[in-house]
């Protein structure tokens, strides 16, 4: 029994030394395998990189398109500002103005159009049922009490992870990056006014329907696609989300009921929903000083 | 008791000679760097040039295929009868005088060089002749009343590397999303704006491909990518939502003519894997509900009564997915 128990200790000793044997070798030829990849061995992924932004500034006009309106579109014209520390990272800044440019949508234009054609009052002298229910929320021109982005200043670190190239139609060939951008927003609105219709501030009837300006302070991120030219300017397109909450409309629609999601008769915050505000951007960036770097 | 040392000696050599043999295998074809071709003598650098093969700490000189390790008579350094000498051009000449090459090297060498050098030069993956099965996640664009977010399914075939021709189908029923938007101008405003959601959408498109490229990730690993258009015609089956007298209508959906146009971008993972994004406006002209509520309770009910005004409707969406090339290989077949 002692005799049996030794020899089968032995070949169990034998077949797991055999196994770590294997096993030890096997992952040496592994690592040979992988050192086995030719001439290229070691070598960057990327030689002679045309450095379009290590050490240039970044002069870029811009045009942006606000998306997903419901009542007016904004489009932003302004410039971003940009330092390359590196050609895979910058800081600067973007601004633009957006009170030049503004194009109310179609449900503004049917909504005013209601409302223009509504009757005051009933054949007796009193309000009419809709005027009654509306009078809070709309104005004589409604046109007139909707929220827009005045202006917007963001500083913004930009991370140019992806670096490439591209052939069009087999003759067109340009260098290419893409990159993402986050940084605060400051952001000028104009809205309608706070009304808490009590005496002397009342939400209806002359001058409850003017706005008033504030500054959101919001994060704003995006990505972008950059097209080189030639060795001092890109075509840029860029996608930018600045989510922060405004009332747009100038319209009572929360504050008060369950969950303070009815109508309160009064315009204060409670009424400013929730955006992303989606933007689009062109521009065209301009890098100085002209010449760029090439790496090894 | 003396069998156990030589079991664990044969359990060695099992290990030990696999592991040598795979490396003189893989020595015709390429070795650089590294400790395991230094410590391979006799093994041959057969791609190696320059400072590469000064590093590989080999002996032999760059060389090609033919003179890569193994057992060849170049190894013995003794010319047998059935092996050249290594001058090929010599050989020739010995044979057939009248085949031997006449030429000046000199004067080949100065001749300029034409060559076409491209952006890209050789396609990651070539299209031509696969099936390409997308799958993805469609969102809405434009719409702020209603979102149409779907599951999207697409089949492609390549005619040519740059051209294909497929179908896309898209399946919204139960996704659609009237916003709470709506019922707030509706109470704010007491204006109703006519809406609509879909059921399903297919279409018969051709993709054209006119840009491709490559990007380099972190300066590390590279990926490539290419760029299409598409456009196609076909059906998107859409009802209103009734939302100024939904007490007495309640429609049925119909199909409507649609066309479709957009870009996509795919990022290739492998040969056969890519990642997708692809914006497309569906246009169609769509039959909105009727602002006007009839008093006559039968002309209420009466259907031809519900529809309003048509207008042209551009649905743009967005789509993130998958695309999955078929077959999974492919052979080159052009130049570049």
């Amino acid at each position: 029994m002692t005799i049996t128990k030794q020899k089968t200790t032995k070949r169990l000793v034998s077949v797991l030394a055999a196994a770590l044997a294997l096993f030890a070798f096997t992952e040496q030829a592994e690592a040979q395998q992988i050192l086995l990849t030719g001439p290229l061995a070691g070598a960057p992924a990327v030689r002679k990189l045309r450095q379009h932004r290590k050490g240039r500034f970044e002069v870029a006009p811009a045009v942006s398109f606000t998306l997903l309106d419901e009542y007016q579109r904004t489009i932003l014209l302004g410039a971003k500002l940009n330092y390359n520390f590196t050609d895979w990272l910058s800081f600067g800044a973007w601004g633009a103005i957006g009170s030049a440019i503004r194009i109310q949508t179609h449900l503004t234009e049917q909504i005013q159009s209601v409302n223009a054609s509504r009757p005051l009052t009933n054949a007796d002298g009193t309000p009419t049922t809709d005027r009654q229910l509306t009078k809070v929320n709309l104005g004589d021109d409604f046109k007139k009490q909707l929220g827009g982005i005045d202006w917007i200043v963001a500083p913004q670190l930009t991370a140019v992870p992806f670096r490439g190239k591209l052939a069009l139609f087999q003759s067109i060939y340009l260098d290419t990056d893409l990159y993402f951008f986050a940084g605060p927003a400051f952001v000028g609105l104009t809205e309608r006014k706070n009304c808490s219709n009590t005496e002397g501030d009342l939400c209806s009837g002359p001058g409850a329907f003017n706005t008033a300006t504030r500054v959101a302070v919001a994060p704003t991120v995006g990505l972008g696609f950059n097209f080189y030219i030639n060795k001092w300017s890109a075509l840029g397109f860029e996608g930018r989300l600045t989510p922060f909450s405004w009332n747009t409309a100038g319209f009572d629609t929360a504050g008060g009921g369950k969950d303070k999601k009815f109508p309160d008769n009064k315009i204060d915050n409670e009424d400013r929903q929730f955006s992303l505000n989606p933007m689009l951007s062109v521009s065209y960036s301009i890098y100085l000083p002209f010449q760029y770097k090439v790496s090894e | 008791m003396k069998s156990s040392p030589i079991g664990l000696l044969v359990a060695v050599a099992l290990g030990i000679f696999p592991a040598q043999s795979w490396a003189q295998a893989k020595a015709g074809k390429v070795t650089v760097g590294g400790k395991a071709a230094a410590s391979s003598k006799g093994v041959i650098d057969a791609d190696a040039s320059g400072d590469a093969a000064a590093s590989a700490g080999t002996d032999a000189a760059p060389a090609g295929d033919a003179a890569a390790a193994g057992d060849t008579a170049g190894d013995t350094g003794e010319p047998t009868e059935d092996t050249p000498t290594g001058s090929g051009l010599d050989d020739i000449c010995k044979i057939d005088p009248a085949a031997c090459p006449n030429l000046d090297m000199d004067k080949e060498a100065a001749r300029p060089l034409k060559e076409q050098i491209f952006a890209v030069q050789q396609a990651y993956a070539l299209r031509v002749r696969r099936f390409e099965l997308q799958a993805g996640w469609s969102f809405t664009m434009n719409d702020q009343f209603v979102s149409h977010p779907a599951p999207v399914l697409a089949l492609n075939y390549y005619i040519t590397n740059v051209l294909a021709i497929g179908v896309n189908g898209a399946y919204y029923a139960p996704f659609n999303v009237d916003k709470d938007f709506n019922a707030q101008v509706r109470r704010a405003a007491r204006v109703a704006v006519p809406l609509t959601e879909y059921q399903w959408g297919a279409a018969l498109n051709f993709t054209y491909v006119p840009a491709y490229g490559k990007f380099a990730g972190f300066g590390d690993f590279i990926f490539h990518y290419d760029a299409y258009v598409v456009g196609g015609v076909g059906a998107l089956s859409v009802r209103p939502i009734p939302v100024i007298d939904p007490d007495n209508r309640n429609f049925s959906f119909e199909p409507k003519l649609a066309f479709n146009a957009g870009i996509g971008l795919r990022i290739f993972v492998n040969r056969w894997f890519a990642a997708v994004l692809e914006v497309r406006d569906y246009v169609f002209n769509d039959k909105l509900e009727s602002l006007e509520t009839p008093t006559n309770p039968a002309d209420a009910q009466n259907k031809s009564k519900w529809y309003g005004e048509t207008s042209l409707t551009n649905n743009v969406q967005a789509q993130i997915g998958a695309a999955i090339f078929l077959p999974f290989s492919f052979d080159y077949r052009l130049p570049k």
